[in-house]
Order: C-alpha cells, then sequence, then structure tokens
C-alpha cells in the first residue's frame, strides 16, 4: 500500500507581529505543531473557529506560507525546500480554490482566458486549443462556455466559483485544497458549488482538503475530520464519530453551536 | 440636483466600465471639457503648423529663425500704435515702391510719407505694416511661429520625458512593490535621498556634464593634448632630459608651437553628422535634456506604483496566480500590470505638465533649449528681458507666459478628472 500523498509533521507558522516596529520584535504563532496525513483519494476536513489556524495550514500545504519549524511532505518530498521543476510539478497535481471566488479572479482578465491561464503557465496548450480546453473545463463544472467572454464581474458567486473550480481542474491535479470555498456564497449556490464538488471528486478520483467553519458542510463532504483551535489540532477522526460523539470539550462546544447537530 | 443624485447612484461599482464614470466624472467637473479643448488646439496648432514653422526659406534659414533686426520689437497687429517716433519706424519698413504708389496717391514725396501720421495717407500706411500678428521679437522673428516652434518643442520634450519617466517609475516601482522587504526599503531609501536632492542641481550637472563630453568630442581637444604630450615625452627622452613633459613644452615654446599644429592637422574637429543618433548637436542637446528631465521626475510615480502593487499583491488574484503556478515575472506583466493601467494614464498626464515647466524653467534659465531653436521657457526669458522702464514690449513676456500656463492648467484639470473617476476614494460622495 501506497504511503500517504500528504504529511504533515508537526508543522508551525508563525507570523510577524502586527505593529512591531524597528525595536520591537514580535510573532504570532498561527499554527503550533500540527501533524496529520492525507490518504490518496480522500477527503479530510479542516474545522475550527475563525484564526484557529485552519486556513494558515491549507496555505503552507500548497507552499504558499512558509514553516517556522516542522514539514509538510508531498510524496515524500518536503513541499518548502522544492526546485522550480519541481514546485511546477507539485502544482499541476495540487491546486488550491481560495474563500472569495471574485477575489481570486483578476478583474481584468476574461473568465475564458483566467480558465485557460495554467495550461499556459504549464505549457499544455496555447491559443485556440487552450481556449477550447478552458471551455470543456467550464462545461465539466456546469458553467456554459459563452461565459469565458465576459469579465468576472458580470458572473454571479456561484457563476465566479464554478470558474475558480474549473480553473483549478484544467490541470487535472490528483490533490484539490478548498479554503472556505463556500463561505462567500448563498445558502442555495452553497448546495450546488458543493455537489459539484462532490461530483467531481468521484470523477475524476479527487483528494480533497476542505478547510472550513461550517461543520454541516464539511460533514457533508469529507470522510475524515481535523478540529483545530489556537493553532493546534484538538480532536481527529472519522466524520461521523467526531460529530456525532465528540471527546474534546471545545469539539463539543462547536458542534452544539450549530443548529440541527446534536450530538 | 437630480441630475447629481442620478450620477451617484449611475455610477457602476465595476472597475472596467470606465466609459460611465468618466461621464460622470464630466459632469461634475465642466472644465475638464475645457482643458481638453484648451490642449487639443495646442497640440494640433504645435504640430499641424511644424512643417511651416520649421521649414527653410529660400536662404536656407528655418523660418523660425527668419526675421531682420531693422523690423524687431514690432507691436501684436491687434495693439494700437500712437508714439509718433514707433509709428515713423513702422513707416520705414514699407517697401520703397509701395512708399512711392501711396505718395503718388496723396501727393507726397516718399520721406514725406514715412512721417505721416494720420489722415487717410496714415490709414493707408498703418495697412502696409509688416504684419506679425502676435509682434515681433527683438531680432525681427514673428513671435507667433517661435511660439508654435517653441510649443511644439515644448510640448515634445515635455510628453517624451514623461512617458520615459513614467516608464522608468513603473519599472522601478513594480519591482520595488514586487520584491517587497530588504529591497524595496533600500529601493524606496534611494527614491527617498533623490527627493532631497534639489532636481535642478541635478539636471544642471547633466546638461552641462553632457555638453563637455560632446564638446571634447567634436572638438577632439583630450586626444590632441594626448598625443602632444606623447610626442613630448619621446622629444625629451631623445634630448636625454629627465622630467615632465609639460616641463619640456613650456621651455621650448617653438616645439610646442609645431606639435600643437601637427596636431590640429592630425586630429581634425569632427562634423556635427558625426554625433551619435544622427541627430546634430542641436538634436542630440534636446535628448540629454529629455534624458535629464526624464530622470529626475520618476520619482513620484515610483512611490504611487509601489503602493499600488503592494495592495495589488495582497488580493487574491494574485496569490492565485501563484498557486497556480505562474512566475514572478508573469504575475507582474499580466496581472498587476492590467490593474495599474489607470495609475499609469493618470500620472503620465499629470507628469507632463511637470515636465514641460522643467523644460521651460531650465531653458528659461538658458541651459534647456538654446537659442536660435525657440521653446516656451526661452521665449519668456528673452521677454523678460524685453521688460524697461522706458517701453515695455509686453506681448514677448505674456504670450509665452500665457500660452504655457493654458496648457500646463489644462493638464492638470484633466489629469484630476482622470485621477477621480478612476480612484474611486477621491470621489465626492464618499468612500464605496
Amino acid at each position: 500500500m501506497p504511503g500517504p500523498l500528504f504529511q504533515i509533521d508537526r508543522l508551525t507558522v508563525e507570523f510577524p507581529r502586527r505593529g512591531s516596529g524597528l525595536f520591537q520584535r514580535g510573532t504570532i504563532r498561527a499554527v503550533d505543531g500540527v501533524s496529520f496525513d492525507v490518504e490518496p483519494g480522500e477527503a479530510v476536513g479542516i474545522v475550527g473557529e475563525s484564526g484557529s489556524g485552519k486556513s494558515t495550514v491549507a496555505r503552507a500545504m500548497i507552499g504558499l506560507t512558509r514553516a517556522a519549524s516542522g514539514r509538510v511532505l508531498f510524496d515524500g518530498h518536503g513541499v518548502a525546500g522544492m526546485g522550480r521543476a519541481a514546485l511546477r510539478a507539485f502544482r499541476r497535481r495540487v491546486q488550491m480554490i481560495f474563500q472569495d471566488p471574485g477575489g481570486s479572479l483578476n478583474p481584468r482578465i476574461r473568465v475564458g482566458d483566467a480558465v485557460a491561464e495554467p495550461l499556459i503557465i504549464h505549457g499544455l496548450a496555447r491559443g485556440a486549443s487552450a481556449s477550447r480546453m478552458a471551455g470543456e473545463a467550464m462545461e465539466r463544472v456546469g458553467l456554459p462556455a459563452a461565459l469565458g467572454v465576459r469579465y468576472p464581474h458580470e458572473l454571479s458567486g456561484g457563476q465566479k466559483q464554478r470558474a475558480v473550480i474549473a480553473r483549478a481542474l484544467t490541470l487535472s491535479p490528483g490533490v484539490l485544497i478548498c479554503d472556505e470555498p463556500t463561505s462567500a456564497l448563498d445558502v442555495s449556490v452553497q448546495a450546488q458549488v458543493l455537489n459539484l464538488l462532490a461530483d467531481l471528486r468521484r470523477a475524476m478520483n479527487l483528494t480533497l482538503v476542505f478547510v472550513s467553519h461550517d461543520l454541516g458542510v464539511v460533514r457533508h463532504v469529507c470522510d475524515r475530520v481535523v478540529v483545530m483551535h489556537h493553532g493546534r489540532i484538538v480532536e481527529r477522526g472519522a466524520c461521523g464519530e467526531v460529530f456525532d460523539s465528540p471527546r474534546e470539550a471545545y469539539t463539543k462546544a462547536l458542534v452544539t453551536a450549530v443548529p440541527g447537530m446534536r450530538p | 440636483m437630480q441630475d447629481a443624485d442620478r450620477s451617484r447612484t449611475d455610477t457602476s461599482p465595476n472597475p472596467v466600465n470606465t466609459a460611465r464614470r468618466w461621464r460622470a466624472a464630466l459632469r461634475r467637473r465642466p472644465g475638464t471639457i475645457l482643458g481638453v479643448g484648451v490642449l487639443a488646439f495646442m497640440f494640433a496648432a504645435c504640430v499641424l503648423s511644424l512643417p511651416w514653422t520649421i521649414g527653410t526659406m529660400r536662404d536656407g534659414t528655418p523660418r523660425y529663425a527668419d526675421g531682420v533686426p531693422a523690423q524687431g520689437r514690432v507691436a501684436p497687429a491687434f495693439w494700437p500704435v500712437r508714439d509718433a517716433g514707433e509709428i515713423a519706424r513702422l513707416n520705414a519698413m514699407i517697401p520703397e515702391e509701395t512708399l512711392r504708389e501711396i505718395g503718388d496717391r496723396h501727393g507726397l514725396a516718399p520721406e514725406q510719407v514715412v512721417r505721416a501720421t494720420s489722415g487717410r495717407a496714415g490709414m493707408e500706411l498703418r495697412g502696409a505694416w509688416p504684419s506679425f500678428s502676435l509682434g515681433s521679437d527683438p531680432l525681427g522673428r514673428s513671435l507667433l511661429i517661435r511660439l508654435l516652434a517653441g510649443g511644439a518643442i515644448s510640448l515634445t520634450i515635455g510628453v517624451a520625458a514623461a512617458l520615459i519617466s513614467v516608464a522608468i517609475g513603473t519599472a522601478y516601482g513594480m519591482t520595488a512593490g514586487y520584491v517587497g522587504g530588504r529591497t524595496d526599503a533600500f529601493m524606496m531609501r534611494v527614491v527617498d535621498v533623490l527627493y532631497g536632492v534639489p532636481y535642478i542641481l541635478l539636471v544642471v550637472l547633466l546638461a552641462i556634464a553632457s555638453d563637455a563630453v560632446i564638446e571634447d568630442y567634436l572638438d577632439r581637444a583630450p586626444e590632441r593634448r594626448a598625443w602632444v604630450e606623447a610626442n613630448a615625452a619621446e622629444e625629451a627622452r631623445v634630448r636625454g632630459i629627465t622630467g615632465a613633459a609639460r616641463d619640456l613644452l613650456r621651455e621650448d615654446p617653438g616645439l610646442a608651437r609645431r606639435l600643437e599644429a601637427e596636431a590640429s592637422a592630425r586630429f581634425p574637429l569632427r562634423p556635427e553628422s558625426d554625433l551619435p543618433l544622427g541627430l546634430g548637436r542641436r538634436g542630440l542637446d534636446l535628448m540629454v535634456l529629455l534624458g535629464a528631465i526624464a530622470s529626475v521626475s520618476w520619482l513620484t510615480t515610483a512611490r504611487v506604483v509601489r503602493g499600488q502593487v503592494m495592495s495589488l499583491r495582497s488580493r487574491a488574484f494574485v496569490e492565485a496566480a501563484r498557486a497556480l503556478g505562474a512566475s514572478g515575472p508573469r504575475i507582474m506583466v499580466r496581472h498587476i500590470l492590467p490593474n495599474l493601467a489607470g495609475t499609469i494614464a493618470v500620472y503620465t498626464t499629470l507628469t507632463v505638465p511637470q515636465a514641460i515647466l522643467q523644460e521651460s524653467f531650465l531653458s528659461f534659465l538658458g541651459i534647456g533649449v538654446k537659442a536660435p531653436l525657440p521653446s516656451w521657457g526661452n521665449l519668456a526669458a528673452e521677454g523678460l528681458s524685453e521688460l524697461n522702464p522706458y517701453r515695455s514690449h509686453w506681448w514677448l513676456l505674456l504670450f509665452p507666459c500665457l500660452l504655457l500656463a493654458g496648457t500646463l492648467l489644462s493638464l492638470n484639470v484633466v489629469g484630476e478628472a482622470l485621477r477621480e473617476s478612476l480612484d474611486p476614494r477621491a470621489r465626492r460622495g464618499g468612500p464605496r
């Protein structure tokens, strides 16, 4: 049996304290010694309140944030120490979806071009064939290819998030890291996007890392869950287990705070 | 009132629909249209008249430099001349045969005709005066032609210097803002230091230094001097004298003269056509001036662009592009640069008047555009020197200043309107 796809090993991330000047140095520890694995094909949820460091873990997993100590291993290789070529290969296999679909699309670039951009960056297609592939990717996420000529502000929130998902999937990555992909969307649109992600996961055999503060959403999508609080993991386990019979006080509080979800 | 309300709800929040926002901005600042009109007129007049104003006369002098001192300091055509002495002088400028014709018609000898200041003969003489619509300068050159040619030079230098400086500023600011950290801190401290240096001093130094270099190149003085000294040293060795070659040259004036003469024959002066860029001395001087102005006026653009880049860099779409695997240069060019387009446009329009003013100021001081080439700055300087308590030739100062002021004001008005329409926070009606 192959090893885990992602190994997060005692990951610690620190940020400079806001307002620290020349003589006063300080750091805030956003993530403090977090370890967990992600197996191929599974969907792992990371939940916690805002500021618990869950997004930072996701960002460190894709190499956007530098670890103060500890490691993130992908397929046995450290993400932080990757060279240019290795990083490119890594980015082809691991893609990320951000919280704010409007913000993660460049307002000056047409949606179709944005979806085609990964293909061009990675030299997989150019010109007409890139647009054709982008159109296919858009159709796959339920977005009419004709919308490709529009600018992001001409799309609805749900359409933008679909475009972002399409862009992430043009490279056919094995892993999709979703950082609060639905929190900026209306509830009805949320459900559509979640179903889309679930469908795509099945169809493309995706490994999902799903960061959310919404326990209901995580329960709907994920197999396993990691509960974070103040930068540490307080509880982990299979989704049903953790949510139905939480062991830690924090998890209990989190679960009881959600209407209609009782342990 | 209703209009104002509509404009506030009309302006769409998206950054791409600029046409509508420009219309709204125009409605709020009606002066902008006037500014655009003034600019369009000024550019059209100066540039379109260029083939005529710099065209050569029969004797080979360009039209802007054409004139005779006898026709100097003629008042503008619309200005009534009352001074008897001035009237007589103007009458004297009328060609002999015209004078004779008028004399015949009124029964006067040519000498008498010249002295006529009133009556029908006077009227007819006034009609025959050289018509300088905006007057003439001390050398009898038409002020209108010089203003047009000078305007073309001033505007061209202003626009070109502004474009170059905005390009430098954008590249610098983007690099500093995108790289960040210590590099950014260092680059911005350099800008701070340059802000502290009086720019005029820098430009003067650049202009003078380049002038010396060009002079040496044409004159070949350094080559001659080196050759003379080398030969003097050789001579000293032959004569068995120890000591510097310079001492030998001082002691033996005959030898010095002979060597100098041979050196002059060996290294003739270079023709101006040998200068790089093939622009000639004057053209090269203008290029140097342009470069000097551009190299001191990019600082503000660099600061503003850096700030913009820093805020853009933290936007989610830049992060998303990084996660997609885009390289730094690609992010800068494809993701950040298009979002800077508005800022760059605004600072170009705001740098143009600054550059024109600097050019005019330098020309006013005599370092910039040099005679006989006109520029609004050196025309104004000439005009100022023509102002004296005895008789003021006011048109020589007023018109260059009026054109300069009008152009600068219009450019600033248009630039401000552009900035307002592209920067929602600067808008009246509060932050959005």
